[in-house]
């Protein structure tokens, strides 16, 4: 290998670095702001938080990485909560709630899938329109009343502690990430993604399966969603019908702040699970400094244009 | 309608006056890539001045420098005598030069008549607003001026691309033109349009506006121009006046050594058939289409752009769906419903579009190579590293020069670029080939390699189909010719018997030199 | 030549004026609200009365004017979806405005002016910044709703003198001004669509990005100004809502940027730009009010909102493919 590819290849991972040093700079500011931040204890609880957009990030890079978007899946995470919570209710032994909770979840997916592929409609469009749907069926179905009479158990899902410290939803996301990360850089499937990000036409003359891989990351996002309903679900320990309202926001900007081109064809896990850490910590830093929650909005809004802006940025210049 | 002969007669007298616009010494490089370099070229009032050489030879790119989209990195530009510096079409517009690109750039939602006016001064009415009623009786004025009559308030998008060309001309000739240039602008059209198209081009003429007229049909730029300009590689090879020159010597000029010292082509002894069509349809597109390749065959589809002959290959691939007709594969009746499909029974297409539908351009060449056997080179979905060693066997085999195998494809020049499709092809061990104009846009050196490989992959015993729009291509390397016109295969030669005039007969309805014309 | 156009030349005039009829974006939209007209209308005795009708007219009027002007966004190939938030900070500024200076004037400048800015930085950033548009719109969406929050405190703006309610509850000759003003504006939008050059430049961007910019058009300078446009009617919509209201909460206006899309693409507009009509955005309002009254009429409960309107863009978007793949319309 040249000398020049190699420096290439280097350049690379710079993107990464640069998001490593932006964690660290946040780390130690948030550590000057407040001193109950960079405990232990604090940085384990924060993770809490940020699980169940994590989940839903791993999906959405693959998402974002095809050209496509989805911004259902804070009604998809609202509409498997109830599934679980009214099946239960309605007097389902709570394992096979929860089972269909993942069900429903994939079949939302799926259900964009069908949408996208077989009649070729924007996935902006589509997921608008789900993203209505599937929030109104939430709601609609449980006459906006709440269930929360869950069995002690249930809790184990997003309040067990795993060690004496380590949040078990912690564990669920890290597998998650190893899973996610295999499918994308080792796999047929993921070189798939890639090639449709990059130039669907040239994919589909050279025999990429696109529809079969596009059916398989909206349903594959849906369960990740079901994944992170369930946890949250359990970590609140309600359903109710009006939960993950503007979860879509923080899942893409996680996925575009950690270096996803979103017209398509870039992406790593590795950007993605520190973009979600920096909004985690970010939210979590503000808190405890005393910022009020209403700045929390406003200040991911802007993040995300600023990421959009500057990814967009970089890569003219690379080029 | 002015009659050829006319027209040459005013061009010679043309000769004295000062061109309309002129370029001097002009070079354009593109990252490393010099596509023209100290090229000269000029267009004098009332003459067609053609612009002949390969693909990739910088006609377009020439002609791109003129229209103010790139600007040129050396040398200058002159209209009317003074130095001229566009940046943008309407610049030159402004300077009374109008481009008619081959892809038209019009807008299918409006109206003819609207289509004549974005972007213009449109005329109004006594309250200020839009005068629809004005604009369609002026665009009904230009579009008669041209000899057609067509409805100005239908969409554009509800024409044939025949009366969108016209529209597009008329476009052009709404402000005050002194130039024109029509790039390959016969290349979708019938026999008879494109008599049309000449006698409009007669008549510019006649206005004393300048036409520069790219195309890559000889009987054509022999007919209708006056001065003829050969570019190659991007040098500018030879300036002449038309009666100067004879095809024999102008295909000599353009492809810069005699014809056959660039194709390899051995005897063949064809096999048992490969690949059979029958009756194949696609509504609007191609109807009835019978078609058999052999083993170790080469079989010529030639035609107009627009015949059908690339909708008719991506039917068989798999990319369209035909909507009658049966395909057979070595003799069974096959379903091909995708590319997967036809894959999966021994086909392979390589695309005409390189850059949009053959190669992924961010990805390495090893991963552009083996894009399409990821299924036979992973285990349990896991991608193994022997595709490494395929793709270096590839890149080895077919002489893919200037990267490394895990570098971009976007670093290779275009004839190594399609030297990776055609590996992609390879790489999945297919018995049949259909390529689509698989030496368009690449220099004649690996032109040559290519069709030497052809003829390797003929002698291996695989079936292929060559579609070409460049008639010494098609005649120097196929054993049997088909010719396609309007979707239906019109003639069949074998290899004795093809030659240039009944391979054109054939493609163009029957519309010879020398028969008058009807109107 | 062989062209539709020559053959629908000779047909019959009325046959292909009518098929001409046929074949505008708006025509299945206008049909299928006649059709729900009939429908509600049997259902319900209350429904067909000039009372209702001018209510369901006026309860669509902010709707409606907001999607007048999303509409041109869309026509030229973006979308925005941040006019939830927007018309909750101009109904803050026109709020506060209100309180302190009273009039209905003085209160309508401030909405437009602040309406007008967040359009310009949704421009420029699409335009200048080179993002796109879902995204600008989406960030800006939940900014701007932090930005209501900021400046209220979270405290809802009450006690709005009724001399500034007058865009929301006045009456002109009879007619509630909401509807004088969704209906002024529509025909200000249908002769901007028709005959002015920034109408038609909106359709040609649309249409073709490169071919616009080939021609000479200002691209950038055409979609920035659709942009701002929105926010100039969200301004004005803002001052209807708060004048209906008679208050200005910090959840105001939460949800209806869906709609607002949901009126633009039922109405017939393309979400790919190019196609469409003012009368389009105005019909989908009209339908999505229509759709939402009758539900309520017929004893559909208020919850079900949402869960309808995201069915409607989806039935919508759909049987939009279905008919071009019907008529072999691929542009």
């Amino acid at each position: 290998m040249s000398a020049a590819t190699a420096v290439l290849k280097r350049l690379r991972f710079s993107r990464e670095l640069v998001l490593l040093g932006v964690l660290i700079a946040l780390v130690i500011v948030m550590s000057l702001l407040s001193p109950l931040f960079f405990t232990l204890g604090n940085m384990l609880n924060t993770s809490r938080y940020f699980v169940e957009v994590g989940l839903m990030a791993l999906g959405m890079t693959l998402i974002i990485i095809t050209g496509g978007i989805d911004l259902s899946v804070g009604s998809n995470l609202a509409l498997v909560s109830v599934a679980i919570g009214f099946t239960f209710a309605a007097g389902l032994p709570l394992p096979l709630a929860i089972l269909f909770g993942l069900v429903v979840g994939m079949a939302a997916g799926f259900f964009n899938s069908v949408f996208i592929t077989f009649l070729g409609l924007h996935p902006l469009v589509v997921t608008l329109g789900t993203f209505a749907l599937f929030q109104g069926l939430a709601y609609g179905l449980t006459g906006a009343r709440a269930v929360s009479n869950f069995p002690p158990w249930f809790a184990y899902f997003g309040q067990a502690y795993l060690l004496g410290a380590v949040p078990g939803q912690l564990i669920i996301f890290l597998v998650a990430v190893g899973v996610v990360w295999l499918i994308l850089s080792r796999t047929s499937f993921g070189r798939y993604v890639y090639a449709i990000g990059n130039n669907e036409e040239a994919a589909r003359f050279s025999g990429v399966p696109i529809r079969w891989v596009k059916v398989a990351i909206y349903t594959g996002i849906g369960l990740l969603v079901a994944i992170a309903a369930v946890i949250y679900t359990s970590r609140v320990y309600t359903a109710r019908g009006d939960v993950g309202l503007g979860l879509e926001l923080d899942v893409i900007s996680a996925v575009v702040l950690g270096g996803a081109s979103i017209y398509g064809g870039s992406g790593t896990i590795a950007g993605t699970v520190l973009g979600v850490v920096i909004i985690a910590i970010l939210r979590n830093g503000l808190l405890l400094a005393g910022v009020p929650s209403t700045w929390q909005l406003f200040i991911l809004g802007i993040l995300l244009l600023v990421a959009v802006f500057l990814n967009e940025f970089f890569r003219k210049g690379e080029e | 309608m002015s009659e050829p002969e006319e027209t040459r007669a005013g061009g010679t007298a043309a000769t004295e006056a000062a061109p309309v616009f002129k370029l001097d010494g002009v070079t354009k490089r593109f990252g490393g890539v010099v596509a023209v370099e100290g090229v000269g070229f000029d267009v004098r009032p009332g003459e067609v001045h053609a612009l002949v050489g390969e693909n990739g030879a910088g006609k377009s790119t020439l002609m791109k420098i003129v229209d103010g989209l790139y600007s040129p990195d050396e040398g200058v530009l002159e209209v009317g005598g003074e130095a001229a510096s566009f940046s943008s079409p309407r610049d030159a517009e402004a300077s009374g030069i109008a481009m008619i690109p081959q892809e038209l750039d019009l807008f299918p939602e409006l109206s003819v008549a609207e289509n004549l006016f974005v972007g213009r001064k449109r005329p109004r009415t006594r309250w200020g607003g839009l005068d629809w009623e004005a604009m369609r009786v002026e665009a009904s004025k230009k579009l008669e001026a041209l000899g057609v009559s067509l409805d100005p308030t239908s969409a554009v998008k509800r024409l044939s691309t025949a009366e969108q060309q016209i529209v597009a001309i008329a476009r052009a000739l709404v402000g005050e033109t002194r130039a024109v240039i029509m790039d390959e602008p016969t290349s979708a059209l019938t026999g008879r349009e494109a008599r049309q198209l000449f006698g409009i081009i007669g008549d510019l003429t006649a206005g004393d506006v300048g036409v520069v007229y790219i195309s890559h049909r000889l009987e054509e730029i022999f007919e209708i121009s006056d001065r003829i300009t050969v570019l190659r590689d991007g040098h500018h090879i030879k300036t002449a006046p038309a009666s100067e020159l004879d095809a024999e010597e102008l295909v000599r000029l353009m492809v810069g050594r005699p014809l056959n010292e660039l194709f390899t082509r051995s005897e063949s002894s064809p096999g048992e058939t490969a690949l059979e069509v029958k009756g194949l349809t696609r509504d609007g597109q191609f109807e009835g289409v019978d078609l058999a390749l052999r083993r170790g065959e080469i079989v010529g589809l030639a035609g107009l752009v627009g015949a059908g002959r690339t909708e008719l290959a991506q039917s068989i691939f798999g990319i369209r769906r035909p909507d009658s007709g049966e395909i057979f594969v070595e003799g069974e009746e096959v379903r091909i419903h995708s590319p997967q499909n036809a894959m999966e029974k021994g086909i392979f297409y390589v695309p005409e579009e390189r850059r949009s539908q053959g190669l992924i351009l961010p990805f390495s060449i090893k991963n552009n190579i083996t894009l399409s056997i990821l299924d036979r080179v992973s285990r349990l979905g896991f991608v193994s590293r022997s595709e490494r060693g395929i793709a270096d066997r590839f890149m080895g085999d077919l002489s893919i020069r200037g990267a490394e195998v895990s570098d971009p494809v976007s670093r290779l020049s275009g004839g190594n670029q399609q030297k990776v499709v055609v590996a992609k092809a390879l790489a999945r061990e297919p018995n049949v080939l259909l390529l689509d104009e698989p030496t368009r846009g690449v220099d004649v050196g690996a032109k040559s390699e290519i069709y030497r490989l052809m003829d390797d992959l003929a002698k291996e015993g695989k079936a292929i189909l060559l579609i070409s729009s460049e008639l010494e291509e098609v005649l120097s390397m196929a054993d049997r010719v088909l010719v396609m016109r309007e979707g239906r295969i019109t003639g069949e030669f074998s290899r004795g018997e093809a030659t240039q005039e009944g391979v054109m007969t054939a493609a163009t309805g029957g519309q010879e030199k020398g028969v008058p014309d009807d109107e | 030549m062989t062209s539709e156009a020559r053959a629908q030349a000779a047909g019959t005039e009325r046959g292909a004026g009518f098929r001409r009829y046929l074949r505008r974006p708006e025509a299945p939209a206008l049909a299928f609200l006649v059709l729900l007209l009939v429908v509600f209308s049997v259902l319900s005795g209350k429904f067909l009365s000039v009372t209702n009708l001018e209510a369901i007219l006026t309860s669509v009027a902010v709707l409606g004017i907001i999607a007048l002007a999303v509409n041109q966004v869309v026509l030229c190939g973006e979308i925005d979806i941040s006019t939830g938030s927007m018309l909750g900070l101009c109904a803050v500024a026109g709020g506060a405005t209100a309180q302190s200076t009273g009039g209905f004037v003085l209160p309508l400048l401030a909405a437009v002016v602040v309406g007008a800015l967040c359009g310009a930085i949704n421009g420029s950033l699409v335009t200048l910044g080179r993002i796109p548009s879902i995204i600008v719109t989406l960030g800006m969406l939940y900014a701007l709703r932090g930005v209501i929050l900021l400046v209220t405190g979270g405290t809802w703006i009450t006690g709005v003198p009724n001399a500034s309610r007058f865009l929301g509850m006045g009456n002109v000759f009879g007619l509630s001004v909401p509807v004088i003003v969704l209906f002024g504006l529509f025909v200000v939008m249908e002769v901007v669509g028709r005959h002015t050059t920034w109408g038609r430049n909106v359709y040609a961007v649309g249409g073709n990005r490169r071919a616009a910019r080939f021609a000479g058009l200002p691209t950038d300078r055409i979609r920035f100004s659709a942009f701002v446009l929105v926010g100039v009617f969200v301004g004005v919509a803002s001052m209807i809502y708060m004048g209906r209201a008679g208050s200005v909460q910090t959840n105001t206006g939460t949800g209806l940027e869906l709609q607002v899309v949901a009126a633009v693409v039922i109405g017939g507009t393309s979400i790919s730009g190019g196609r469409g009509s003012s009368l389009a955005a105005l019909t989908g309002a009209i339908l999505i009010g229509v759709i939402l009254n009758g539900l309520v009429l017929v004893g559909v409960p208020g919850i079900w909102q949402q869960a309808v309107l995201g069915a409607l863009i989806l039935l919508a978007v759909t049987t939009d493919v279905v008919r071009r793949r019907l008529v072999g319309d691929t542009v």
